[in-house]
């Protein structure tokens, strides 16, 4: 069983150093020198304090979004409204908090609990479709990610209109999440993401109705002559990886964005899918890996001023990284490379 | 008679396994020529082969006299042999005209010419008397014209043996007799018929001869007109009473479930049940014998909780229940071994130990905290104990099940029902797929719950494991329970006739 652990952790390592190696290829074909952009990616993301907080901060909707799909996943839900409900948790948050009209952490509290519940609702509207009428949730949960930015276009548009710039009124200083550390931007809400992780990690793996979940996930029919309500499951499932996701956008517009524009959020949703792929369904792998795409991101910027590269190569590399890593656990599923796995495994052991 | 069609000696061969053993079955050109046996006897295999699904270990196959090798369906296509699989193979969301030319090669150029497609059609099937609609949808229209297209296609590309497996499995009455008119004509137009089916009454109408297959071979090939019906079933069981290694019991104890009246889905023979009524006593097994398919699955289902009853009544320990879910059946101490292990036993990607404990992690045995710390290391040391206890063979308790063999699954799965301590234990098809130790195990496994004081329901399609274990046996056949026999000298005769509906 060891055996299979460290394919599950080669897989995705392999996967990353592929998609580098092609990556390279490709930079050297656009006439620069692939080691020094390479290096100029570090350096973007590592070489000073602030670089390093910024990949911090990019990470955490990131993690919020890959929580989410991961925990849907885990039960047989494949929920991909991960952006919709991350958007409604900062709608939620910021409707909340510029309606109070005061400001404080009371208020800071309520817009977060708000946005949690609203990711949550959002969550389980295709959850009751799906348990009580049979919709397929790939389709519903996309059309309610277009509900959702659609309505955050009528709040910065109209509703919470601040200015002749299409953009809401910002949070107000003292209903922001604080930083931790002065003079950098990392937020107390990275440590809510790791702790959700953690929890979330805890649950599936160490208790009882975290075991049951999986189950479902992995054969319903077996689950449900088995004495368990697999619709019951499902639905909780949509409701807490809403709940995650509304919980993200909550933090992130209350400690870093700080107000709703155009083409917010856009795109966090499927990097969330990525994500958890990658990570295989793991709430810690999740975290990691989403870290490790922030860091393709913040990079890619020193890249592209550096040496000329475009930032779109970092998007090629990361979605080759999602090719060979869903390609890679697909292989091992195979008879045939199981097998051959298991007769390698055998000689080893024999040796 | 020329003979169209000629197997010779096939055998196919599935590890150590003999699916088809030297069978040898020959199809002259106008009959209607049946093979029948019991599930898992070979028939399928044989038409696989024949259809060039798969490629046998042995033997050859001639058409027209001429040897051949058929390497795939398209190639049996091209040998003019078509077959209608019990599954329709049809896309419903098209036409009828767009499924038959759906691969046809007729057309060489860009476009389909649907008007001249559709006239062939149409004169194929005023000949043959299928009548459908050529632009109807398959969704819209019954199952049994789904199957009279699935024939169409079959003949528009030109097949002269038609194999038809359990045709009548999925019909109404009403289009079974249609089917046969059909079948009537393709006879008369000099279309040879492969007839599988396991079902003796629709066979002696239909058919010109029947071979009767058993465990993979050939038992022997009759006549039809010059056999009956009590022939062909002693022939297809092929029993005679073997000596049973278990004392039977006659229990005068409390029944732990009881069915009155029961019906579900009654319109079908096959998936239905139609007024059922039986009781299972505590130390007692009772057997339901019967071919497979004839409401044994909804049988189960109902007396543990995952369907639920259409109407009669279902009286669990003595307390009638009515809306429940299998949860509040295992809750009353039901246990249940299920006919499809893989699907409905077991969770393939979870480990040993997360399967064994499926239902129990809730018990403060492996849990504390109400259910937010289990206790990992009581989980470990029970699997352990069960490995030991159950003997299941597997290199730890953190292998997935799915690398098990299906022995050793089913042991999980015993161990897991049996330390329940149920008061009722359902098994269905328990030795299935086992090989003869793992068999001799469960089943005594299942004599020592009834010693135990558990009532246990025996379905199975293997009569001989019904016959071995029953204290008292039913016969279901079409979803009613066509009679009640004694375990201790069962009346073999009249039990195997049962079985076959009469």
């Amino acid at each position: 069983m060891q055996r299979n652990k460290i394919w599950n952790l080669l897989v995705p390592i392999l996967s990353i150093l592929l998609a580098f190696v092609i990556g390279m290829i490709i930079i050297l074909c656009l006439g620069s020198n692939p080691f020094q952009a390479i290096g100029y990616l570090v350096k973007g993301a590592f070489g000073s304090r602030t670089n390093l907080a910024n990949t911090v901060v990019r990470s955490m909707p990131l993690i919020f979004t890959g929580l989410c799909t991961c925990f849907a996943y885990r039960c047989g839900v494949f929920n991909l409204g991960g952006e919709g409900q991350f958007l409604c948790g900062s709608m939620a948050a910021i409707t909340v908090a510029l309606l109070i009209g005061k400001s404080g952490w009371w208020v800071t509290l309520i817009a977060i609990f708000a946005g949690t519940v609203a990711g949550g609702v959002w969550g389980l509207l295709p959850g009751i479709l799906k348990t009580w009428r049979g919709l397929n949730e790939l389709i519903t949960t996309i059309m309610f990610n277009y509900v959702a930015t659609l309505f955050m276009g009528y709040l910065y548009t109209t509703a919470l209109r601040e200015g002749s710039v299409p953009q809401t009124a910002p949070v107000p200083e003292a209903t922001e999440i604080g930083r931790i550390f002065p003079g950098l931007r990392i937020t107390w809400g990275i440590v809510v993401a790791l702790v959700v992780g953690i929890a979330m990690w805890y649950f599936l793996f160490y208790t009882s109705k975290g075991f049951q979940l999986r189950a479902v996930g992995l054969n319903p029919t077996a689950c449900r002559f088995n004495g368990l309500s697999v619709k019951r499951y499902m639905l909780a499932a949509f409701v807490i990886s809403g709940a995650v996701a509304g919980l993200g956008g909550a933090c992130d517009i209350l400690g870093t964005q700080f107000r709703l524009i155009s083409g917010y959020g856009s795109g966090y949703g499927f990097d969330g899918v990525a994500i958890a792929l990658i990570a295989q369904l793991n709430p810690i792998a999740t975290m990691i890996v989403a870290y490790f795409f922030a860091v393709l991101r913040v990079g890619s910027t020193t890249m592209q001023v550096g040496t000329g590269v475009p930032t779109s190569v970092v998007d090629i590399i990361q979605a080759l990284v999602i090719i060979f890593a869903v390609a890679g656990t697909a292989a091992m599923h195979l008879p045939q490379i199981r097998s051959y796995l298991q007769t390698l495994g055998e000689k080893k052991e024999a040796n | 008679m020329e003979e169209i069609l000629r197997m010779e000696h096939i055998s196919k061969q599935f590890g150590d396994f003999y699916a088809n053993r030297d069978i040898t079955f020959g199809v002259r050109k106008g009959e209607v020529h049946t093979l029948l046996g019991e599930n898992g006897a070979g028939k399928s295999t044989l038409m696989n082969v024949l259809v060039g699904l798969y490629q046998p270990t042995a033997g050859r196959i001639l058409i027209n006299g001429k040897p051949v090798r058929i390497e795939s369906p398209a190639q049996a296509v091209r040998l003019g042999i078509g077959m209608v699989h019990q599954h329709f193979m049809l896309i419903e969301a098209m036409t009828v005209l767009q499924n038959i030319i759906l691969g046809d090669t007729r057309d060489k150029g860009l476009f389909i010419q649907h008007e001249e497609r559709k006239q062939e059609i149409v004169a194929l099937s005023q000949k043959y008397g299928l009548d459908v609609d050529p632009d109807a949808k398959i969704t819209d229209i019954s199952v049994g014209a789904q199957q009279r297209v699935e024939i169409l296609k079959a003949l528009f590309r030109g097949a002269e043996i038609l194999v038809l497996d359990e045709p009548t499995a999925v019909l109404t009455d009403i289009e079974v007799e249609k089917l046969y008119a059909i079948i009537d004509r393709l006879k008369g137009e000099g279309k040879s018929i492969v007839f599988i089916s396991h079902k003796m009454r629709e066979v002696l109408h239909v058919s010109d001869r029947i071979t009767i297959l058993r465990a993979g071979k050939a038992v022997c090939t009759l006549d039809a007109d010059k056999t009956d019906g009590r022939e062909l079933a002693s022939l297809m069981i092929g029993r005679e009473l073997s000596e049973s290694n278990y004392k039977k019991i006659e229990s005068e104890q409390e029944p732990v479930i009881e069915l009155v009246d029961v019906d579900y889905n009654k319109s079908s023979k096959h998936n239905g049940l139609n007024g059922i009524t039986l009781k299972v006593r505590r130390g007692e097994i009772v057997g339901v014998a019967g071919v497979d398919g004839n409401g044994q699955s909804q049988l189960a289902q109902i007396v543990t909780g995952v369907i639920c009853a259409e109407s009669g009544e279902v009286v669990l320990k003595g307390r009638k229940v009515s809306h429940v879910t299998a949860a509040d059946f295992i809750a009353q101490n039901v246990s249940h071994i299920p006919e499809d292990r893989n699907r409905m036993g077991l969770i393939g990607d979870m480990t040993v130990e997360e399967n064994l404990l499926l239902k129990s992690t809730q018990k403060c045995e492996f849990c504390e905290a109400g259910g937010w710390r289990l206790k990992k290391k009581a989980m470990k040391a029970y699997t352990d104990e069960m490995r030991d206890k159950y003997d299941i063979r597997c290199r730890s308790g953190e292998q997935e099940i799915r690398s098990l063999s299906g022995g050793n699954q089913q042991k999980v799965i015993l161990a897991r029902e049996l330390e329940a301590q149920p008061d009722l234990l359902v098994a269905v098809h328990p030795t299935r797929g086992l090989d003869i130790g793992a068999t001799r195990y469960v089943r005594d496994a299942m004599v020592a719950a009834r010693d135990k004081g558990c009532a246990v329901l025996l379905i199975s399609a293997d009569f001989d494991e019904v016959l071995q274990l029953s204290d008292r046996i039913v016969v279901m056949f079409e979803g009613r329970i066509m009679g009640e026999y004694p375990g201790e000298n069962p009346p073999v005769q009249a039990i195997s006739y049962a079985m076959t509906g009469k």
